[in-house]
């Protein structure tokens, strides 16, 4: 572990670590009005949390992909916490793009080539953009109330902190019981076995995750067609009936909002 | 048909007014105005089933002979139906023989346990057969009667139905062989009552006056039960017969002839009058006797055939019959015996005193009613066996002319269309010729005017309550009618010390009452009685029957002599009560058959016997007593209308006690009824406000609960999913939790 | 590249996997923060996509700890549905919009018991993000009609 804290436990750090990350998360939620010293003493508390986490991760063994790791990963993390913490929503769509930015540089050090660029792809570029559309139609000038106060930021933060801590527990005893997670054997040992390019007909066994390989998104594709065909096209479908039924409900929607504007605009808002 | 042999007939008697009163219930409404079909039948049935019986045990005791040569010989037939409860081995005396009840005749054994067995036993001995056969003659009567009293009622199937029923518990109660088996037919014809008394159970004076007689009877129905608890206890079984027990040796009943034989069997001492005294409350409740004669007068509410058959003729007379079955019980505790006596004295006396202020002809023959059972209570108070012989002569004759005088009431009744206040009519010879002629021979025989049955049997009460109260003059009058080897026999039974032979080392309490000068002074209230007895009856006659014909607007086209169904049984009743006194009493028939019942022919009772004479004095006595009391009613009502002022102002202020019958039913209101109507009020509030409070209370906890688990319904979705996270989160803690390690 | 790919492949697969695991629980819990908190509808799918990312993440940590594709896989048809999703609840946003005025969530109270009285949030002092910091073009092309008390930003479409 990390020399610098010999005395404490990782144990102890990390629930330290979630705790602070909880406390941090309160003081930021918008809450009202708050003083500028809340905020500022969130902030701290957030880096702290993130020390800690980062003090009891696992050595990746060179000091080049640890660096890469870490930079995209707190880049994914501090963009994640500031998008549920901003108050104006536009500026959430923001930092949920860097976010998306940080998730891909972490699906790319994880050798998915192709889904970090898909997430780039179609969540910043397709579903974000209309995010921002709807935004566009739909934001008051300037701050709403409803953007100023949160449901519930003690008891919910206390929810997350007790997830993230179970969660992080849970992940740290797969180290330990190497048991829990790998009763299927790894594949790394058959990734130098078979040469890349070399692939049986049918048997998708045989084709190996290799981040190296330069045929990687074709590997993807050919298990995705392969194998996954049904759900593709099953997936497809999806696409199209989600399509169909957006036009279905907004046309239909329109007809009962001139209804509604008819007779009592915000009848089932009593 | 083969002659049917006494245990049979024993068994029909009470089973053909009960298959009667089934048959009723069932096909009541199917067979409508023929519904008395059934009852009467079965009643029928049950007479000539109980006269062959009666025939069966004269044959048996055989007829009297002149005098007294030698001892009677007890006749009776057990006939054992089947074991209705047996507990083994139910109590084990203590190896302690100090613990065991002192003074008890059984003796005490460590071994000694008892068994808790209870057979229905039948018995058949002359005191039963005689009022079996009195219960289903007059039931038989009345319920011809009642064809025609109750013929428009719509209750007309229950009625019969009630009525062999009565007749079914009544019978059943004399012929029982067991204390147990009696209480329980003791309370049947206690609710067969309250059920006939509230027969008209929509009017609000009938449903009170039936509660009324049910609760005062419950008074001695609980007397009755501590006596059976206290006869257990003290002579280890409730049989009245001897019995066998398993291993072959004899079980001796209460009044079986094993015990009765043996000079100790039966118990004296505080346990001994305890046993009698609540027998005696036992029979007074159903007697009528003071002090719980007050519902006796109230029980007029019923229908008159009811009056006629219940309280006059047979339910009243349980009390007389139990305290005779437990003669030799009695007869141990002179104390006991005497205080049966002053009750009796007391009771007539202040009866008749009520009797002489009433206007309401069923309410005269109520009291009178309860003054006749005065005087049999006095009768077997003196322990005597002429004592015991006379009251059931008396009941005898009593169930005859009673019961005609409460019929020709009713035929009065029903002709008057419902009014029975006899300052409404008068004069009614005139219109009711038959009634009025059967009316007045059971007055006469009420009233004791020779030859008339009541006279004779009057005569015996008086004659033995002067041989209590002047023991040597009744000596010396016996000395000259029987031979000098029976007069020496008698005169030494007829001497008061003859009691003390019983007394055991533990004193007899009470013992202060059993003195000649007590029945002295009972024998003067009975003269008094008597007279006054004539005098209210014949107040009664002569209002109702003499001076102006006069009807109330009531009786309508009622006004005439009722049919042939309801005057036939007058008509055969009248016949008795002239007649029967006279006969029984010359041939000694009644007297001797009596005598050969078990329970009288115990040493101690037996022992009294006296013979057979019909003392001239005393008749006169009582005949002038009569006389004078008839003279006076005629005096004040003979011939005058019935609404005239009557003579009794005279009286003053004791009219108005006579008239509140001695103030006994205010003195209970505010005693008894008072105190539980506050009780059961408490009671109420109790339950209303603190039982269903707590009830209500335990009820409203879920909803405040759910009040409160209300408002985590608040339509915010957000909250709704941090709830479900906080739920998930729960559980896998909790899981975690059971993992770790 | 070998060299570099050598001792990324020779680090303990378990060390990327945790490493990995924790950077998805991290985002998974903090997108759940943000759809239990804030108010605006938009913002809470945002947090809802969030957690999505933080299960993709997962998903490929798995997937290249065992070697498989099935992660990967699975992931592709996670995007495939967030995208269906997103479309449809933007649809619905919309409608909600158009009925009360606002992207409230707390806007919907009508299911509550009928012994609650709706719940308001308190009064806030003024926002201190003032609209007038948006920056000001000159207009160009012909200005549409306006009379005096015609706002310069519509509240509402």
């Amino acid at each position: 572990m990390n020399p610098a804290l010999p005395a404490l436990s990782p144990g102890l750090i990390l629930a330290g670590a979630v705790t602070a990350a909880a406390a941090s998360l309160w003081l930021l939620l918008p809450r009202g009005s708050e003083s500028p010293a809340a905020r500022w003493l969130g902030l701290l508390l957030g880096a702290a949390a993130l020390a800690g986490f980062v003090a009891t991760g696992r050595r990746l063994g060179g000091l080049g992909e640890e660096s890469v790791f870490l930079i995209v990963s707190l880049v994914a993390i501090v963009s994640g916490a500031a998008t549920i913490v901003t108050r104006s929503p536009v500026y959430s769509a923001i930092w949920f793009a860097l976010a998306l930015a940080g998730v891909a540089g972490v699906l790319l050090v994880l050798g998915a080539q192709f889904l970090g660029v898909a997430t780039i792809v179609v969540y910043a570029g397709a579903i974000l953009v209309m995010f921002l559309f709807v935004l566009m139609l739909a934001q008051p000038s300037g701050l709403a109330p409803y953007d100023r106060v949160s449901s519930e930021p003690l008891l919910s933060a206390v929810a997350g902190a007790i997830l993230l801590g179970l969660l992080t527990l849970a992940i740290g005893r797969l180290s330990t019981e190497p048991s829990l997670c790998c009763a299927v054997p790894s594949r790394s040992a058959a990734v130098t076995a078979t040469p890349p390019g070399a692939s049986t007909a049918n048997d998708a066994a045989v084709v190996a995750v290799d981040p190296l390989a330069k045929d990687q998104v074709a590997r993807l594709g050919a298990e995705l067609f392969g194998r996954h065909l049904l759900a593709v096209e099953v997936a497809g479908v999806l696409l199209l009936a989600a399509l169909i039924g957006a036009i279905a409900v907004v046309s239909r929607g329109e007809a009962a909002l001139e209804e509604d504007r008819r007779t009592a605009i915000g009848r089932a808002t009593r | 048909m083969p002659p049917l042999s006494p245990a049979t007939l024993l068994v029909l008697v009470p089973l053909l007014p009960l298959v009667g009163a089934i048959l009723t219930i069932l096909l009541g409404r199917v067979l409508g105005s023929r519904a008395h079909l059934p009852a009467i039948a079965g009643i029928a049935a049950a007479a000539g089933a109980a006269v062959m019986l009666l025939l069966a045990t004269a044959n048996q005791v055989g007829s009297p002979h002149g005098s007294h040569q030698e001892p009677i010989r007890p006749v009776e037939m057990i006939s054992t139906l089947w074991q209705w409860a047996t507990v083994d081995e139910a109590y084990t005396p203590a190896a302690d023989s100090a613990a065991a009840i002192p003074g008890t005749a059984v003796s005490r054994q460590p071994s000694d346990a008892r068994s808790f067995s209870i057979p229905v036993a039948l018995r058949l001995d002359p005191l039963t057969a005689t009022m079996l056969t009195i219960i289903t003659c007059v039931g038989l009567l009345v319920a011809i009667y009642s064809v025609g009293y109750m013929h428009d009622d719509p209750g007309y199937p229950r009625f019969f139905a009630l009525v062999s029923m009565f007749v079914f518990s009544m019978a059943m109660l004399v012929a029982a062989s067991n204390f147990l088996i009696v209480y329980v037919f003791w309370e049947a014809v206690g609710a067969c009552s309250y059920l006939l008394i509230g027969f008209w159970f929509r009017k609000p004076e009938a449903a009170r006056a039936a509660k009324k007689a049910f609760l005062v009877n419950r008074v001695g129905d609980f007397g009755l039960a501590i006596a059976t608890f206290l006869l257990w206890m003290t002579y280890g079984t409730l049989d009245f017969h001897d019995t066998l027990s398993p291993d072959g040796t004899i079980l001796p009943g209460i009044l079986g002839q094993t015990r009765l034989a043996d000079a100790a069997g039966i118990v004296g001492g505080v346990v001994g009058t305890a046993i009698c005294l609540l027998l005696l409350l036992a029979a007074c409740g159903k007697s009528a006797q003071l002090p719980l004669h007050v519902w006796l007068p109230d029980a007029m509410e019923g229908p008159t055939p009811a009056s006629a058959l219940i309280h006059a003729a047979t339910m009243v007379t349980a009390g007389i019959y139990l305290i005779t079955r437990c003669a030799p019980l009695f007869v141990a505790c002179p104390g006991a015996l005497s205080a049966v006596s002053i009750v009796g004295g007391t009771t007539a006396l202040v009866a008749a005193l009520i009797a002489t202020v009433q206007n309401d002809l069923k309410r005269v023959l109520a009291y009178s009613t309860i003054s006749q059972l005065g005087y049999m209570f006095a009768s077997l108070g003196t322990g005597t066996m002429l004592g015991f012989t006379a009251a059931i002569f008396h009941l005898v004759t009593h169930a005859f002319f009673k019961a005609l005088l409460f019929m020709g009431a009713g035929s009065v009744m029903h002709a008057m269309g419902g009014v029975i206040d006899m300052r409404r009519f008068g004069g009614l010879r005139r219109v009711m010729p038959i009634t009025a002629a059967t009316f007045l021979i059971g007055s006469l025989a009420l009233a004791g005017v020779a030859p008339f049955a009541g006279f004779f049997s009057k005569d015996e009460i008086l004659a033995t309550l002067h041989s209590r109260g002047w023991p040597d003059a009744h000596s010396e009058h016996h000395d000259a009618a029987a031979s000098p080897a029976v007069a020496a026999a008698v005169r030494q039974a007829s001497v008061p010390v003859l009691f003390a032979a019983h007394s055991q080392t533990a004193s007899q309490p009470l013992s202060t009452l059993d003195t000649p000068a007590t029945f002295r002074t009972l024998f003067w209230m009975a003269l008094v009685t008597a007279g006054l007895t004539a005098f209210y009856t014949f107040r009664a006659v002569f209002m109702t029957f003499t001076g102006p014909t006069r009807v109330p607007e009531e009786a309508g086209h009622h006004a005439h002599e009722s049919p042939p169904v309801m005057t036939l049984p007058l008509v055969i009743l009248a016949v008795p009560s002239a007649l029967a006194g006279w006969w029984l009493f010359s041939t000694n028939w009644l007297a001797h058959f009596l005598s050969a019942t078990p329970s009288l022919t115990a040493p101690s009772v037996a022992k009294t016997a006296a013979p057979h004479v019909f003392h001239m004095d005393l008749a006169i006595q009582g005949s002038l007593a009569a006389a004078i009391g008839i003279v006076i009613a005629a005096i004040g009502h003979l011939g005058r209308r019935s609404d005239a002022p009557q003579m009794e102002r005279f009286l003053g202020p004791l009219q108005t006690v006579f008239a509140n019958k001695f103030y006994f039913d205010q003195l209970y209101s505010a005693l008894v009824v008072r105190p539980l109507e506050a009780l059961a009020m408490v009671a109420a509030l109790i339950d209303r406000y603190v039982i269903d409070g707590l009830v209500n209370g335990v009820a409203t906890i879920p909803v405040v609960l759910g009040g409160i688990v209300r408002r985590l319904q608040s339509g915010l979705v957000q909250r709704y999913a941090l709830a479900g996270v906080m739920g998930v989160l729960m559980i896998v803690l909790a899981l975690a939790w059971q993992l770790r390690g | 590249m070998m060299p570099l790919a050598a001792p990324l492949l020779a680090a303990t697969s378990m060390a990327l996997l945790q490493n990995a695991l924790i950077v998805g629980a991290i985002l998974f819990a903090l997108g759940l923060v943000g759809i239990l908190t804030r108010r605006n509808l938009i913002v809470m799918f945002l947090s809802a996509e969030l957690m999505l990312q933080g299960i993709s993440v997962s998903l490929v940590a798995w997937s290249r700890h065992h070697g498989d594709w099935g992660g990967q896989v699975l992931v592709i048809f996670v995007l495939t549905v967030a995208a269906c999703e997103a479309a449809v609840a933007l649809v619905f946003v919309l409608q909600a919009f158009a009925r009360t005025g606002r992207l409230d969530a707390a806007a919907w109270q009508a299911l509550r018991e009928a012994i609650l009285v709706r719940s308001v949030d308190r009064e806030l002092p003024p926002s201190d993000a003032a609209a007038a910091s948006w920056p000001r073009l000159t207009p160009a092309g012909v200005l549409p009609e306006r009379t005096a008390d015609t706002p310069l930003e519509r509240e509402h479409v």
